[in-house]
């Protein structure tokens, strides 16, 4: 049962079915992710949506408001293409200590970017909002005392406000919810239609997939609806909500995907190091972001410059979760001898006695 | 020449209709879940069922027994919670909900509370549920009265309909504009709301009854569709999905009730 999961890599389902949203990345992004976005980054510090991030410094696509939970990989080679006006984060990446730098420092110097700062929690209350429908939420009130709360940036008086408890009359501090327009992300699996599917570290993964308006997902395989039908507890975006899907085996390498493969060092090293000046950080999105046309290119140039044995050596060995029995008594109300399981009687008997009734009219 | 059919067939059907393909839809138990099943089957392939315990995307193989019923069907494609189903209505991702009634007025506001004093009731009815919230936030309402009544003023208000007519609901600035309730369907027909003063009107008569039929139950002047139509007869098909999947609601709850105790009795063995 467990074996035969693996066998769905790569079967994709036929793509004339009128509910399929299977695209190439290209076109999702083209159609999908639009200049002066508010553009989230779904996953969070594992399984980025590296591929669908590179399409879209590719495209050229710009004037973003970037909300990125940890903005490592994913903000640093967006604000260093030039695709980020303003940043909503809660952490970034500082390659090579003191010494180095990151694309949002040089950024934020130059004046090309503004970066409004919230604590983990706050950014992730901000899409839970948004997933629900809510216009704000409440937070918890210590960073009150803090420059999280003082120092303010593009958002103003709306990075926080503190209410009134209608209940105890105590201060409460709130923050605004976040619905951005397009939400891109990377999942294990999904189905032709969007059902996507998601397991190990959660982060906020659904909410920001949720509280957008338009939501691109990547996965490492594309399985049949059976597959999912039996497994809805890993769904974490419904298909009604989902605007594309694109199936990108390697996706979010050099980060990890659980169950695929484990955190590339070697390439985020090369990036980390490329990353502190920005000659450094653009000849490396040359080589591997301008310089692939589609993450197979990527993956064979990776091959090709240092063979397979890294990627062979980050593969991840199976440790499968025990299925979750979703079987009941029976599907149908018809017995084996064709009795209806309740009335205990045929199809025939049935309408005999309706009519006997008086309950059919012709 | 067609199959003969129940009047519980005819209802089902009647509500079915009201389903369009890619739509979502919360289904309650009763009649909405197979009139949801023969929608999907015959109407609606691509329409998403589902329930508000948070089932999502389901192919109902069984009519539900309640609303968290997972036994009905073969998997489904999303688990997710209560609270995410109510806010995804609130979001407007929902695009119809069905809803049983005890007491309806006149412009489609809902009783199924309590009737009569509501702190010492003549009757107790099983309260809100989903139904208030949904009501509210759901793109359009089927709602549904098999046992309840027409009245003048609900003994209770449990879910907005068009709250006092006319634009009062949008007015309010409580509710999604144009959400509301779309039709009622009782044993005798199908009844709408005018789109201007929102008041209830029949639309549609069942064969075999009168609009004096109609009329009696409803304590003010009803007003009728000029065009008037008569609930039409159920195709074979559509029978013969609803007798498969659902026998009990073809033979109507006394009758199957009192077939199953019947057929139970002889099989139980004391040991």
């Amino acid at each position: 049962m467990l074996k035969k999961y693996s066998t769905y890599a790569g079967k994709r389902s036929p793509m004339k079915n009128e509910n399929s949203k299977i695209m190439t990345a290209k076109d999702a992004i083209s159609e999908f992710v639009h200049d002066g976005d508010q553009l989230v980054i779904g996953n969070y510090t594992v399984g980025s949506c590296a591929e669908l991030i590179y399409e879209v410094i590719r495209q050229g696509k710009k004037d973003f408001t970037l909300y990125s939970q940890s903005g490592i990989f994913d903000v640093e080679v967006l604000v260093g293409a030039g695709c980020v006006n303003r940043l909503i984060t809660t952490y970034v990446l500082r390659a090579g200590g003191r010494k180095g730098g990151s694309a949002v420092e040089r950024a934020l110097n130059a004046g090309t970017l503004e970066i409004e700062d919230y604590t983990n929690f706050d950014y992730n209350a901000r899409l839970v909002a948004g997933m629900h429908g809510f216009t704000f939420i409440q937070v918890l009130e210590g960073v009150m005392a803090t420059d999280l709360f003082r120092k303010r940036s593009f958002m103003g008086e709306d990075k926080f406000r503190v209410i009134k408890c209608p209940y105890t009359g105590k201060d409460l501090l709130t923050v605004p919810a976040a619905n951005p327009d397009v939400c891109i992300v990377h999942v294990q699996r999904a189905d032709k239609s969007g059902n996507a599917q998601y397991w190990g570290a959660l982060g906020s993964v659904a909410a920001a997939a949720l509280a957008s308006k338009r939501i691109v997902v990547s996965c490492e395989e594309i399985v049949e609806h059976d597959v999912i039908r039996s497994s809805p507890h890993l769904t974490i975006i419904p298909a009604y909500r989902v605007s594309a899907v694109v199936e990108i085996p390697w996706g979010a390498h050099p980060t990890e995907v659980l169950g695929h493969y484990n955190i590339d060092f070697f390439m985020y090293g090369l990036f980390v190091m490329a990353d502190g000046t920005a000659d450094g950080l653009k000849a490396w999105m040359d080589e591997w972001i301008y310089g692939c046309e589609n993450r197979a290119a990527y993956i064979d140039r990776y091959i090709h410059r240092f063979g397979s044995g890294i990627l062979d050596g980050i593969k991840a060995k199976a440790f499968y979760s025990a299925p979750a029995n979703y079987g009941s008594a029976f599907t149908t109300r018809w017995d084996r001898e064709g009795r209806e399981r309740n009335m205990g009687l045929t199809m025939e008997e049935l309408e005999k006695t309706l009519r006997e009734r008086g309950k059919l009219y012709d | 020449m067609t199959k003969p059919y129940t009047l519980q067939e005819l209802l089902v059907i009647a509500v079915a209709k009201e389903i369009r393909d890619h739509e979502n839809i919360i289904l309650g138990v009763g009649l909405p879940t197979t009139a949801g099943a023969l929608a999907k089957t015959l109407y609606a392939p691509h329409a998403t069922l589902m329930m508000e315990s948070g089932i999502i995307d389901f192919e109902p193989l069984l009519p539900l027994n309640h609303i968290a019923d997972a036994h009905s069907c073969r998997g489904f494609s999303y688990a997710t919670d209560l609270f995410s189903a109510f806010t995804m209505t609130y979001r407007g991702f929902v695009d119809v909900c069905f809803l049983g009634v005890g007491q309806i007025d006149k412009y489609g506001n809902v009783n199924t509370t309590a009737i009569g004093d509501y702190y010492k009731p003549t009757m107790r009815l099983p309260g809100s549920g989903g139904a208030a919230d949904f009501l509210s936030y759901a793109k359009r309402t089927v709602l549904t009265m098999l046992g309840g009544n027409f009245v003048n003023k609900l003994d209770y208000m449990t879910s907005p309909g068009y709250l006092d007519g006319g634009d009062s609901r949008d007015k309010s600035g409580l509710f999604p504009k144009g959400s509301g309730p779309a039709m009622l369907l009782t044993t005798k027909g199908v009844f709408r709301f005018d789109p201007e003063t929102k008041e209830i009107y029949l639309a549609q008569i069942h064969p075999r009854v009168s609009i004096d039929d109609v009329k009696k139950d409803v304590p003010w002047d009803l007003k009728i569709a000029p065009n008037l139509s008569e609930t039409p007869h159920p195709t074979d098909e559509e029978i013969d999905f609803i007798r498969r999947f659902a026998p009990a609601m073809s033979a109507g709850r006394e009758l199957s009730l009192e077939l199953t105790i019947n057929n139970m009795m002889k099989k139980a063995k004391p040991t």
